[in-house]
Formats: C-alpha cells, structure tokens, sequence
C-alpha cells in the first residue's frame, strides 16, 4: 500500500514538473536585431487569420504564396487561427517562423518577448507602406518596429435600411438608443468590445476624461461596463464568426451593430443593409506580420515579410480578406473599385479609426499617475456584461 | 506409447515464441496483467492524470503580463466560484437549462422508445432505429447551424407559427434548449429503447389482467422497471448540456453558459487556472447527481 | 354458463389460430384445453383473458358480452406460463398489485394478501423478491396473485411446464385441491395428457384450430371420437378398416387399448417384437399377422415374464371393447 502511494505521488510530481517546465521554457528574453540576411532555409511556418496565406488549395484562382515559393524557395506550411488569443497560445509553442497579429495581441507578444525586432532595411516593400501605418504603438515599442503592416480596417456600423429609420450617424443608435431595437441589436463577441464603448464615451461624456479607448483607469472602465451592460439588454445576439452575422442580418435577426466591410460586400443583393462610419469614429485592426524571436528559418521569415507589402502580393491578399492594403501600389492590381470601397491610402478616414490595441497597465494614452485596466480586467469585465 | 510421444515431442520445434507461450499459459495472472495493460496505460496516464492536472491548475495563477501560468499556490480562483456574482448565475442558467432539455427529452423518449419496443412490427422498429441514429451521423456543428436556421425570423419555426399567432422563440435560451434537447433525444431514446427491450411483454398483460388500467400500467410496472435507464438516458442528457458552449453560441443569442465561461477563460483570457477552476463547477454538479443515483442502478445501464 | 365461446376465429395474418370455435365452459368447473403446441389452445385463452381480440364471433363470460373488452375489464385473471411476477416488487407487493389497483385499503389489502399467500404456502416469504425464488415458488405466487382479487375464473396458461416432474405433481394436488376450495372455474392450458386427464372434470383436445372432442377425462379415454384423440390421449392400437375387417370383420376404422388386449392361452397367434419394462406394468410390441399391436399387461402377471423377444404369443382381443372412430 505504501509503495503504491509514493508511487502515485512520483507520478503527480513528474507531470507537475514537466508542466513547469514547459511554462518557463515559453518566456524568454527578446532576441536581437538582424543584421544582414543569409541564406533562405527553404522552408517557412506561419501563423495568421485565414486567408492572409492562400496557396490555391482553397480557391485555385487565390493564390500569392506559390509564386512565393518560387521566387524564394521557401516552403510555407500555413496554420489559420480563429482568435487573437489562440493565435497568442499557438505562436507560444515556437513552432512558428512569423505571425500574423492584430493589435490586441501584438503587444502581448512583445512584451512576452516573443517576437523580435525587425531591421526594415532588410525588409525594400516597407517604403512604400503608407505612412500612417508605420511607428504605431501596436507595432512599435520603444522606437523599434517589431510588425510591418499586412492590411487594416474599421469595425462599422451596419443597419437594415428599412428597419432603422432615420439613417443612423452615430453609434448612440446602439447604446443610448438601442432600446428602439430591442432584441435585434448585434455586437462583436470580444473583451475588446469594451473599446467601442469607450470611444463612444469619449465623445459623449468628456467628463471621464477618456483620451485613448484602450487606456482606460478603473473609473472609465466601469463607465464602459455600466453602458454596455445596458446594451446588454438590447442585444439579440453577439457575433464572432462573420458568416453567423451575416446571415441574422440577412433574416432581420439583427438589425443593426458592429460589422466588418467584408460582411457588408457579402451580403446578398437582397438584403437591405448598409454601413457606415458613424461621426465618433470607430474601431478597427491594422495587422501586423512579426518574426519570432527564436525562428529557425528568420531569412526566410524577412523574405515573407518583404514579399507580403509587395504591392501585388498585398493587394491579392487584402481584397480576398476584404480589408484596406497598406500600399497605395497595389490599388492598380486590385479590382477596379476596391480601394475606394475600403478607403485605402485616406488619411482622414484612418484617422478616425482606433486600432485594436492590447489595454496594459502601463496607460496606453500616456498618464503616468494612475493605473490602467489590462487586458484580463478587460476579459473579467467582457464575462460579467453578457451575464 | 513411450516413442510414439517422444516422436511427437520432437516435431515441435522449441522456439522461443513457443516457450513465452507456454510460460504465460502457465501464469494466468501474468497474462492477465500484459493484456489489462493498454487499457489501465490509456486510463490511468490520459485520462485520469490528465483530469488530475486540470484540478492541480485550478490552485495555480497566471503572470497578468504575460499570460503563462505560474505555479504559485492559491486559492483564489476557486474563491472567486462563490463569491463573484457572475459564476453563481451562469452555474444557475446552466443547470437550469440542462434540467429543462433533461426532462424534455425523457418525455419525448419515453414515447417513441415505448413505440419502438412494445408496439412497432421489427420493419417498423428498424425504420425508427434508424431514424433516431441517423442525426448521430451529421455533424454536431451541421445541426446546430440547422438550428439557427429553423429558429431565426424567416425559418421554418415562424413560418409554421405565424398563422397561429406566435413567433419563434429566436436565438435565446429557450431555443438553445429546443436545439440541444434535439441534440441529445438519440442518447436518451437507446437507453430507455435498451430498457423496455428487458421488460417482458407478458408483466404489461399480467398488470392488465389484474385490473390495471393502461395509464396505471405504465406508471406502476413499466416506470419503476425501466428508471435506471431513464436515469441512464438522463446522466447523457444533463451532462451533455452542462458542458456545451458551441449550441449556446450559435442559437442561445446573447447568452452564455458555462462553458462559454471556461471556454473565454481558456480561449480569450488565456487564464487556464480559471477555467480549471470553472471546470471543477460541472465536475462537482456531474458527481452529486452519479452519487444520488448511483443507489438505483442506473450506472449499470450506461 | 361461465364462458360461452361462440364462433371465434383469430387470425394472424394468413395464419388461422383459431377457426370457428364453439365452446361452453360451466361454473366451478375444472376445464382444460389439450393439444399440442400450436393447436390453437393458449390463444383461445388469450382470448378469454382479453390478451388478443377475435377476427370473428363472440366471447361471453356470465352471460355479459365482452368480446372486445380490454383485459382490465373482464373478471377473469390469468397464471401466465414464465410467471409474469414483476421483478421490481417483492412477494407480498405482487399479490397485492390487483388490489392495490382497485384501490382497496392499506390494511386490508396486506391481509387479503397475506391469506392467498397462505393458501399457498408461501406466507414466510412476503419479503423476498421473485429472483430470490425456486420456480415452484414463483409460481406459487402466481397462483396468489391471481386469486387474491377472487376471480369467478382463473386462467393458467401451461403453469407447471416449467417445473421439474416431482414439483408438478405435487402442484397438481394442490391445484385440484385450490380450486375445489375456491369454487371457481378453472381453464387449463396443456400439452401434457396425464396432467389433463388427472385434473379435469372436462378435457377438450384441440387440433389445428379446432376442437377435435370434449369430453370427461374418462369418455375421451373410453370413447375416442377420433383417431387424433385416440392417439393424442394415452396409448392406442388404431387399425384402418382394411385391418379391422381382417381382425374383427368391422369395416371401419377402430382403436383398441394396449391394456384391453389380453395375452394368453387363447387367440390369434403373435410374434413378440420387443417388450418394455414399465415398473407397473409390461409393454410388448407385437406382430399381428401384417399388423403392429401394443400390448400393456400388469407386471404381476407370472406368465408375462415368460414372454421373451421373437417368442410366439396368443393375443386375444375383445370386440366390446373395440372403439369405432369417425
């Protein structure tokens, strides 16, 4: 009996430590700079959202990573994730060479220091990347560029024209006044959610002091919590697979939320639905494709990266996502219209859009004296507003 | 005799095949561990170990920074399960939705299981058989998608209720309980179907011969013969529901359950102490349930 | 009369169970049905006991019409052939079923329980479950269950098939002995012969669907109306007319008795075949010109044991006790 506990026991310390282990081995220290490129490996691992690495296998006709391989000889093995969090628990793994990474999770890579900084002159395609995309804070950290640009664009508001009269031009449409729409409300399913409340409450209640969506200190936080916990009522359902939005709005089981212009080109002919910016501006993405910190094949890695900015490339892949390209070159490879439709290269428009940035304690607006809610507050909060 | 055994004995050549054989048909308890093997391997490592790691985690912590678990002691996590608000409320809703499809499912079985067993001819009883397997097949996601379908504002649900006055009940909770009691029906049916096949038809005429009406019949002699399967049938019902988070998300509208909240915890929050703590909710719920039925029988007709 | 069957026809599909069957059953009477399986037997008493309903004709019991009554409506109850004792109640609780679904009191219920369980002798296990029981046992319970709500007719289906061959004859005592005490009809379903003829007031031989006689145990035995009675109800020596003329100068078929047959000094000259000790008595199979005659002599006959395989015997068989068949 005695040896069979100690045995048991062994058996549970064992496991403990192999399980310690493999969360030390996770973090490790920044690696550094590249100096110059060798030799490509020949062979290539990514990680990004689906449809920003088509090899044809989907569609024969949608296809930029072939002429890649060709070019380079760097065989790409791609894996799609569906979340930034699991794209944040895959890339943790070290399986992979380069991620593709909004700005809720590019911070949190590089402060886990799992991605390393990128030396641009390696990188000819980053020139001509539009400005406006280039030494932000979700791609930059203490003035090194850690992400260049694969694509961005704003989270908007879509409504059922016939429904939602007047036309809205706010977001009010779906806080202050959703009880209009009771039940048929929609809104993304995600903690960084609480962001288009902030900025809502940026412009409508001055008072809180809100001068970053993504830097909010306890008192905003709740402000934001307390409004969205209101929406909540409203609320039919929340989305998070694009298909599933697109076919409540397509029934008129939602009338009226958050939605990306992808869902809006997708939309059948029917469906009496359109999209704006409202005045406040709105959310959005801008993503960022990063090189891992211990990535077994990094020239290869910088050649993807290179080759994604590339304005054909780059055109290819945000026209089948269905977001703005970071290169004003690649308008001419794109279909005739698709530009415009995404507002590509217009300061203006980029300017009112908030890009999902990951919420650290360190507050991202610059304030020094107080605390900000990080991430997990954000997570604990998101839990608490479905109820 | 003596020669003719000896020749026999030296045809057979002594491989070492055949005295390993021999050894072990001489040891039977021997063999009896080697072939028990696999299996005790598989339960005891995979499963066991592995749920015993998930219990550990819940008493770990995580680094808020960077999101990798720490193995710092604590208790915090599962302190939150009592004293947060949210976790009580969705544990609820949670149990009160598994509980609402359980004993739907068990009055729908209970009917067509009885059909099948007692009164259907065989060609009858196969075509059913079938038909209750046969959504087995699809998909889980195929269905619930299906579902969301049938149950939104142009499906089939208020094309059929309109003309009657009434609207479908939409993506809330009450359609995630119409989808997942659909989901589970076929694990209830089996069990209660498996249930009547044991009971003989002659006690249905012998009840009947001593007086007993058809409805007295079946609640003094069929019911009481047949509950552990029902219990069978209603530990897959309520476990099934207890863990889902994929039905409630596609036709449950803007509720969670949860598994929703474990799944945020392991998916978006990256917090795995939390969701193994979460998790340890329907593990205990699962535990006083077999516990409280463990006396009837039913968990031999699982 | 306490059933009356008039003109009952059950058909399972192309299959005829029973065809135009007429019977009359009276009251306190010990009735059984005989015949080998699937003679239509148990399912006329299905029919009785509401189990099955007729393709045609009608079913009376007292004189009320209840041919297409429900079970629960006929005041008849039934000893089903494996019991049929629910497993989830014990002893006491199965004979009180009936009462219990008549609503009867608490109470009394438990004593009128008990008393039928006296009846049969099983008063010292109201506790025990049916699985805890041998199969005499169960069928005792059975037996109580059913005649606790004091039926004016009890059924039993082949109640003692199950039990081993000393168990059934001690049964069929206390059945005897039950229903004289009772007073009420008893219809029994068989195949086995002596049971029948050993208990019943009446016997009806089914074959095929039909009734081939009814009669007393005694009348069938003396009197066989047919060769398949003759036959199916102890031993017969059956001869066609051609054999008949030749023995006795009948044109017509007839049977006689093993035991009618006397061997002797006198007769027709025999060759013994073979000859079977039965403890009581002697059977001889013997060669009758072209004919086979069975012969059953008391073992106490000195002269029998003289009679050896391929000796030559004188048979003597008497006309009067020579039986015409139809």
């Amino acid at each position: 009996m005695k040896l069979k506990k100690v045995k048991a026991l062994a058996v549970v310390a064992a496991l403990s430590i192999a399980l310690t282990g493999c969360a030390a081995g996770a973090s490790n220290t920044a690696g550094t700079m590249l100096d110059k490129l060798g030799a490509n490996e020949k062979s290539l691992t990514l990680l990004g959202w689906p449809g920003y690495a088509e090899d044809g296998s989907n569609d024969p006709k949608v296809d930029w990573v072939t002429p890649f391989e060709k070019e380079t000889g760097c065989q790409v093995t791609f894996k799609p994730y569906g979340t930034s969090d699991e794209a944040l628990s895959l890339f943790k793994t070290g399986q992979y060479d380069a991620i593709a990474a909004s700005g809720d999770a590019t911070l949190r890579l590089i402060a886990g220091g799992s991605v390393q900084p990128l030396n641009t002159k390696l990188i000819p395609s980053y020139t001509g990347v539009y400005s406006f995309l280039k030494n932000r804070n979700w791609n930059t950290v203490d003035g090194k560029t850690y992400g260049v640009p694969h694509g961005y664009g704003a989270n908007l508001l879509m409504y059922n024209t016939k429904v939602v009269t007047p036309a809205p031009t706010s977001w009010s449409v779906v806080f202050d006044g959703a009880s209009k729409y009771k039940g048929k409300v929609t809104a993304y399913d995600s903690p960084i959610y609480i962001a288009d409340a902030a900025l809502y409450l940026m412009k409508h209640q001055p008072a809180l002091g809100i001068k970053n969506p993504y830097a909010l200190d306890d008192k905003q936080l709740a402000a934001a919590v307390t409004l969205l916990k209101a929406q909540r009522a409203n609320v039919g359902e929340y989305w998070s697979d694009y298909l599933k939005s697109i076919q409540s709005f397509e029934t008129g089981n939602s009338v009226v939320g958050t939605t990306w212009q992808v869902i809006k080109n997708s939309m059948s002919a029917k469906a009496t639905v359109d999209a704006i910016l409202p005045t406040e501006g709105a959310t959005g993405w801008s993503d960022s494709w990063m090189i891992a910190s211990n990535a077994k094949h990094v020239n290869c890695a910088y050649q993807w990266l290179s080759y994604i900015d590339t304005p054909k490339a780059n055109a290819a892949a945000t026209e089948y996502f269905g977001e703005a390209p970071v290169t004003s070159d690649a308008c001419q490879y794109a279909s005739a219209g698709f530009c415009d439709t995404y507002h590509a290269g217009d300061a203006n428009y980029a300017a009112q859009i908030w890009y999902w940035t990951t919420p650290i304690s360190k507050c991202l607006d610059g304030r020094t004296d107080v605390k900000c809610t990080d991430y997990s507050a954000w997570t604990k909060a998101w839990q608490d507003i479905k109820g | 005799m003596t020669s003719n055994s000896s020749v026999a004995g030296a045809a057979i050549a002594v491989t070492p095949a055949r005295r390993v054989s021999s050894y072990l048909y001489n040891h039977a308890k021997l063999r009896l561990r080697l072939l028990i093997a696999a299996p005790v391997f598989w339960l005891g490592l995979v499963y066991i170990a592995s749920l015993l790691m998930l219990l550990i985690t819940a008493f770990w912590s995580i680094d808020e920074f960077t999101g990798n678990t720490k193995v710092i002691w604590n208790f915090d996590n599962v302190t939150s399960l009592f004293t947060d608000a949210l976790y009580s409320t969705v544990t609820l809703r949670t149990i009160g939705i598994a509980l609402g499809v359980t004993v739907v499912d068990i009055l729908l079985a209970l009917p067509i299981a009885f059909f099948m067993s007692k009164v259907a001819g065989p060609k009858v009883r196969n075509i059913l058989a079938i038909s209750v397997l046969l959504p087995l097949w699809a998909s889980y996601l195929v269905k619930a998608y299906a579902w969301r379908s049938v149950l939104s504002n142009k499906g089939v649900l208020q094309w059929i209720l309109e003309p009657l006055g009434l609207n479908t009940p939409g993506y809330s909770l009450f359609g995630a309980a119409i989808t997942l009691g659909y989901m589970w029906l076929p694990y209830v049916i089996l069990p209660i179907f498996g249930g009547l096949e044991k009971v003989p038809g002659n006690l249905l005429e012998a009840s009947s011969d001593l007086g007993a009406k058809t409805f007295t019949t079946i609640r003094r002699v069929i019911l009481p013969i047949i509950l552990p399967s029902i219990i069978a049938g209603s530990i897959f019902a309520f476990s099934l529901t207890l863990g889902d988070y994929i039905t409630i998300n596609i036709v449950g509208g803007a509720n969670q359950m949860l598994g929703n909240l474990i799944y945020t915890n392991v998916g978006t929050a990256n917090n795995l102490p939390m969701a193994a703590a979460l998790a340890l909710i329907p593990i205990a719920i699962m535990f006083v349930y077999l516990g409280s039925v463990r006396r009837t029988g039913a968990l031999n007709n699982l | 009369m306490a059933i009356s069957i008039r003109g009952v026809s059950k058909k399972f599909g192309d299959f005829t169970a029973v065809d135009q069957l007429n019977l009359e059953i009276g009251s306190g009477e010990f009735f059984s049905m005989l015949g080998p399986s699937g003679s239509g037997k148990t399912t006329v008493l299905r029919l009785i006991a509401g189990f099955d309903l007729p393709t045609a004709g009608t079913i009376s019991l007292d004189g009320e019409d209840v041919t297409n009554k429900a079970p629960f409506d006929r005041n008849v109850n039934t000893v089903f052939q494996d019991y049929a004792l629910f497993p989830h109640l014990n002893v006491i609780e199965n004979v009180e079923y009936g009462l219990r679904v008549r609503k009867v009191g608490r109470e009394e219920r438990r004593a009128r329980a008990l008393a039928a369980l006296e009846k049969v002798h099983l008063a010292d296990f109201a506790e025990r479950k049916p699985a805890q029981l041998s199969g005499g046992q169960r069928q005792r319970v059975a037996l109580a269950r059913a005649i606790v709500v004091e039926p004016k007719i009890l059924l039993l289906d082949e109640p003692l098939g199950a039990l081993d061959l000393k168990l059934r004859e001690s049964m069929q005592i206390e059945l005897k002995e039950l229903q004289r005490d009772l007073g009420i009809t008893f219809v029994f379903v068989t195949h086995d012969q002596d049971e029948a003829l050993t208990l019943s007031d009446r016997i009806a031989i089914f074959n095929q669907g039909k009734i081939e006689q009814i009669g007393t145990p005694h009348e069938l035995y003396e009197k066989p109306a047919t060769e398949f009675v003759a036959r199916f109800v102890g031993t017969a020596n059956v001869f066609t007319a051609a054999q008949s003329q030749n023995l006795f100068g009948v044109n017509k078929k007839t049977m006689i008795r093993p035991e009618q047959i006397e061997l002797g000094a006198t007769g027709q000259e025999a060759t013994v075949m073979e000859s079977i000790y039965l403890g009581s008595s002697i059977r001889f199979i013997l060669k009758l010109a072209d004919t086979q005659v069975i012969a059953e002599v008391s073992a106490s006959d000195e002269n029998a044991k003289t009679y050896r395989r391929n000796s030559t015997v004188k048979v003597n068989m008497s006309k009067t006790d020579l039986v015409e068949l139809d």
